[in-house]
């Protein structure tokens, strides 16, 4: 009796998980992994979206090969990580540690300020810059001015341009990536410190020997977000430049859209899409493997 | 010493002025008449509500706010309860193939967006849903970091409370709904505000899947206000940028104690 009984469980634990996980595993097999294939299959046509697909081998990855404005995105992609993961990576880790130091009053205060920005979204932080880094009269080239330096292009120079966006990408994230690092910060114990302090060492020596390599497993986590992201950059780019001027900012996502969107040419972009994903797929492993150790 | 944590003090709440400056310059720029917006003094002449005005009645601005709430609200509310179940299931029952569908569910992590927008659109777009709130809403629900982080709440979950409920008498789904699910809320409040800000900032999906102005979210309406035409005024775009800007300002200040502790669970916006 009591061995039918908990066959009955046992079963009825298996229904119910099988029915607690069906949604999702619908939702990812349709929207996620089916596309994922099938980006694969697309990749093997010619094909405007239009007429029908004609299948082509891998001539799409051939062409490839010589775009030369697919690789100088590629290029772009690689050029506009190196420059903002190390800033937002030490930027956030400066702050995490300066506002650590704060009294409590003064901390949740300059919280506060660093970690508004995180409330605008990318479009709108597009529009509050690109007003800032007009050419002609904006708040910058005034301040430039009064100063008495010439007044920079901004987002209209093709050097100025790319560097102009990660500044606007690094304000709205700085705050969010310091408030991880405060909270690991405060996880360290105080004795550690009172010990470095009764051996003499300074903030600097502390931070060396005892906070930094502590926040290992942040820094790795904080790392692999951000370089993700910066592979996949898109939405600022998109409002503020379209790529220009002179495609000086047209990273590989923007031209994946714009071969995809605007050229139609959707089994060529589905090729861009898969050399990108193998790109991020390197990076997204390390991702994975830092999850499942969590886990 | 004291003296050294007093400049570290000054020094910080600078740095932060800085950070708000490009948030003063959108405030007051949406109130300078068009002439004035790039004169950084402040007169009371220079003051005019005709920007706000202009956007209200020029714009879809308010329908598109009305959009964005709908679709982030529904993917968030959706997401957060079969996110649950799914995490719920993977962590605390017992079933054939668990280690399989974890791997596999978690192996979809490795997928950017932007890597299957393509076919994700025609996918969309074969089920009759390209247009509509349901191409908006559906694909924008299935994410495996959040069944993930459910997952691993579940794992830290208290046993007995479940065991005590069996002994009750109640079903696996009836303690679930019933006893786990109104408990969860230490990793619900911040995986929604999550899922919540991220959709509301989503900008490429809306642009791609939807063509009907009438539908559009409002970074789109945002952004064509802004790339649409060369005559818009600079006073008018920071008014729409600004109206824009309200909705996620006012849930800022409500969830900020959340925000600030969520980020240990979630660690990721």
């Amino acid at each position: 009796m009591k061995r039918m009984k908990k066959n009955r469980r046992k079963r009825n634990e298996v229904l119910t998980a099988y029915g607690f996980l069906l949604p999702n595993l619908v939702g990812l097999t349709v929207f996620v992994f089916f596309p994922m294939i099938y980006a694969f299959y697309v990749s093997l046509h010619d094909w405007n979206a239009l007429s029908p697909k004609v299948f082509i081998g891998f001539d799409n990855y051939v062409e490839m090969a010589s775009d030369k404005r697919w690789w100088a995105s590629v290029g772009r992609t690689f050029l506009f990580t190196l420059i903002y993961v190390p800033a937002l990576y030490c930027l956030s880790l400066f702050f995490a540690v300066i506002l650590n130091n704060l009294k409590q009053k003064y901390q949740s205060i300059a919280r506060t300020m660093f970690l508004l920005p995180f409330a605008i979204t990318s479009v709108i932080s597009a529009v509050i810059w690109m007003f800032l880094y007009d050419p002609r009269n904006g708040v910058l080239n005034q301040l430039l001015s009064s100063l008495g330096f010439d007044k920079l292009e901004f987002l209209g120079s093709t050097n100025q341009a790319l560097v102009s966006i990660v500044v606007v990408i690094l304000w709205i994230n700085i705050g969010y990536n310091m408030i991880i690092f405060m909270a690991s910060i405060k996880e360290i114990p105080k004795d550690y410190y009172e010990a470095a302090k009764i051996d003499g060492a300074s903030a600097w020596r502390a931070f060396r020997s005892i906070t930094f390599p502590l926040l290992r497993g942040t820094s790795t986590f904080i790392l692999i977000v951000t370089m993700i992201a910066s592979f996949t950059v898109f939405d600022q780019i998109m409002v503020m430049t379209s790529g220009g001027p002179a495609s000086s900012t047209e990273v590989s996502v923007l031209y994946i859209y714009k071969q995809a969107f605007e050229f139609l040419n959707m089994g060529y972009a589905s090729a861009l899409a898969v050399i990108l994903f193998l790109i991020i797929f390197i990076l997204s492993l390390a991702q994975l493997r830092l999850y499942t150790k969590k886990g | 010493m004291k003296l050294r944590k007093s400049t570290i003090t000054i020094f910080a709440i600078v740095c932060g002025l800085l950070m708000l400056a490009p948030i003063y310059f959108l405030v007051v720029g949406a109130f300078k008449t068009p002439d004035s917006v790039f004169d950084l003094s402040l007169r009371i002449s220079d003051f005019t509500f005709d920007n706000i005005k202009q956007v209200f009645a020029e714009t879809n601005i308010v329908r598109a706010i009305f959009n964005s709430l709908i679709v982030s609200v529904t993917v968030t509310v959706v997401a957060m309860l079969i996110h649950a179940m799914a995490g719920y299931a993977l962590a605390r029952l017992n079933f054939p193939g668990k280690t399989f569908t974890f791997g596999w569910i978690i192996s979809t992590l490795m997928v950017p967006f932007s890597v299957i927008m393509i076919p994700l659109y025609m996918v969309v777009q074969n089920l009759g849903m390209a247009n509509s709130y349901l191409g908006l809403i559906v694909p924008m629900i299935f994410n495996a970091y959040g069944i993930f982080l459910f997952r691993q709440f579940y794992l830290e979950f208290p046993k007995e409370l479940e065991e005590a409920a069996y002994v009750e008498g109640l079903s696996i789904a009836g303690t679930f709904f019933r006893l786990v699910l109104p408990l969860s809320k230490p990793i619900i409040v911040p995986l929604t505000i999550g899922f919540f800000t991220a959709n509301w900032n989503n900008y490429l999906w809306p642009m791609i899947i939807n063509q009907k102005e009438e539908l559009n979210v409002v970074q789109v309406a945002l952004a064509n206000i802004v790339g649409g035409g060369y005559e818009t005024e600079w006073s008018v775009m920071l008014a729409a940028a600004l109206i824009s800007a309200i909705p996620t300002f006012i849930l800022f200040f409500i969830v900020q104690r959340h925000l600030v502790e969520g980020v240990k669970t979630t660690g990721i916006k």
